[in-house]
């Protein structure tokens, strides 16, 4: 539908910047059909059966909405094209909701937790570990052999292990407290942004081996080589998905799928 | 094809849980201890025998309803496709 504004009323140059249907008047006929000859999306893809049905039934009724709202005489024009939060977004919230509080009512009365016995404040456990989701910084406290000692200072290191792990620390939390203002999140896919998707996967990786890297004398492996693999595998991980993601450029409908996501632009 | 993958995985979340609930109960002695895969305890009386037999089950059910679905069942299509279009030919 766009296809003929656009060959009509409309430059290269507007087209391109036109992402919701071509015209920015509030009378209907911006993501809708414009006229009664138009195929709806129902029409050009019939589709009969099962879940396939169901997501047209779906996106068909969400856009008979659309249109309905944007002939309302009191319709504003928003910057951003989207469904309404009553009744699209607020019904599959409510059926996720529900789903999720039903399952821990049923897991919390069938399969209630063992409470053991209270802990004794005079006795030191025989393991002492943070909970699993702190193992990355507790790994970076082990980073001992990556402290280099210095010729400068006759063999001597800069600072003791113990304060080069805390450092560690806050280069990690800060690299990623800058990764939104290095990335502003513009790609929808990662085939979109090749690179930043590796630099997640590195991260995601170097989290398990680090956490690995951490309770190293409950993991059946020679510690060296952990230690080895706690930094190599993330590298291999990151060249893996550039590569991949790379090859799976070709071939991807990058406006397609941008169509759906990016704002207007500006007035 | 999607509503294969949703049978099968319902069949697959459904029957684990159930199996994951009756495992808890029978199969693991303590929360520090084995946990779902512990061997099975001696059948106290008749609920017990038949909760032990419907956890089996269960766990089969899951795996085997799921791959039914994902593969057994688009495997026969495709080779029935298949046969008839070489039928044609």
């Amino acid at each position: 539908m766009s296809e003929n504004e656009s060959t009509t009323d409309g430059t290269g140059s507007e087209r391109e910047a036109a992402t919701d249907g071509g015209r920015k008047a509030a009378d209907g006929s911006g993501i809708v059909a414009p006229d009664d000859e138009t195929p709806t999306w129902r029409e050009r893809k019939e589709r009969t059966q099962g879940l396939s049905q169901l997501t047209y039934e779906y996106f068909e009724r969400a856009r008979r909405e659309d249109q309905d709202l944007r002939t309302e005489s009191d319709y504003v024009e928003r910057d951003v094209l989207a469904f309404p939060v009553w009744p699209h977004e607020m019904i599959r919230n409510l059926a996720l909701t529900s789903f999720f509080v039903g399952m821990i009512i049923f897991l919390a009365a069938a399969l209630p937790p063992h409470i053991g016995a209270p802990a004794n404040p005079s006795q030191t456990p025989a393991v002492i570990l943070p909970d699993w989701y702190l193992y990355w910084s507790f790994g970076l406290l082990k980073l001992g052999p990556l402290n280099p000692d210095l010729a400068l200072l006759g063999g001597q290191k800069l600072m003791a292990d113990r304060t080069y792990g805390v450092v560690a620390n806050l280069v990690v939390v800060g690299f990623i407290a800058i990764v939104p203002f290095l990335n502003k999140g513009a790609a929808r896919r990662p085939v979109e942004q090749p690179f930043w998707a590796a630099v997640g996967v590195f991260g995601v990786i170097f989290a398990a081996t680090i956490s690995a890297l951490s309770v190293k004398n409950l993991i059946p492996m020679d510690s060296h080589l952990l230690f080895d693999l706690t930094f190599l595998l993330p590298f291999v991980g990151g060249f893996l998905t550039y590569a991949v993601l790379k090859s799976m450029r070709e071939g991807y409908m990058f406006e397609l799928n941008r169509r759906y996501y990016r704002l207007r632009p500006p007035k | 094809m999607a509503d294969e993958f949703a049978k099968g995985f319902g069949i697959l979340v459904t029957a684990g849980l159930g199996w994951l609930t009756l495992a808890g109960w029978y199969n693991t002695p303590g929360f520090e201890d084995t946990q779902l895969i512990a061997p099975d305890p001696a059948a106290a009386n008749f609920y017990d025998t038949v909760a032990i037999l419907l956890k089996d089950g269960l766990f089969w059910f899951a795996i085997l309803g799921a791959l039914t679905f994902w593969i057994v069942i688009p495997a026969i299509r495709q080779a029935r496709e298949a046969y008839e279009g070489r039928a044609e030919n």
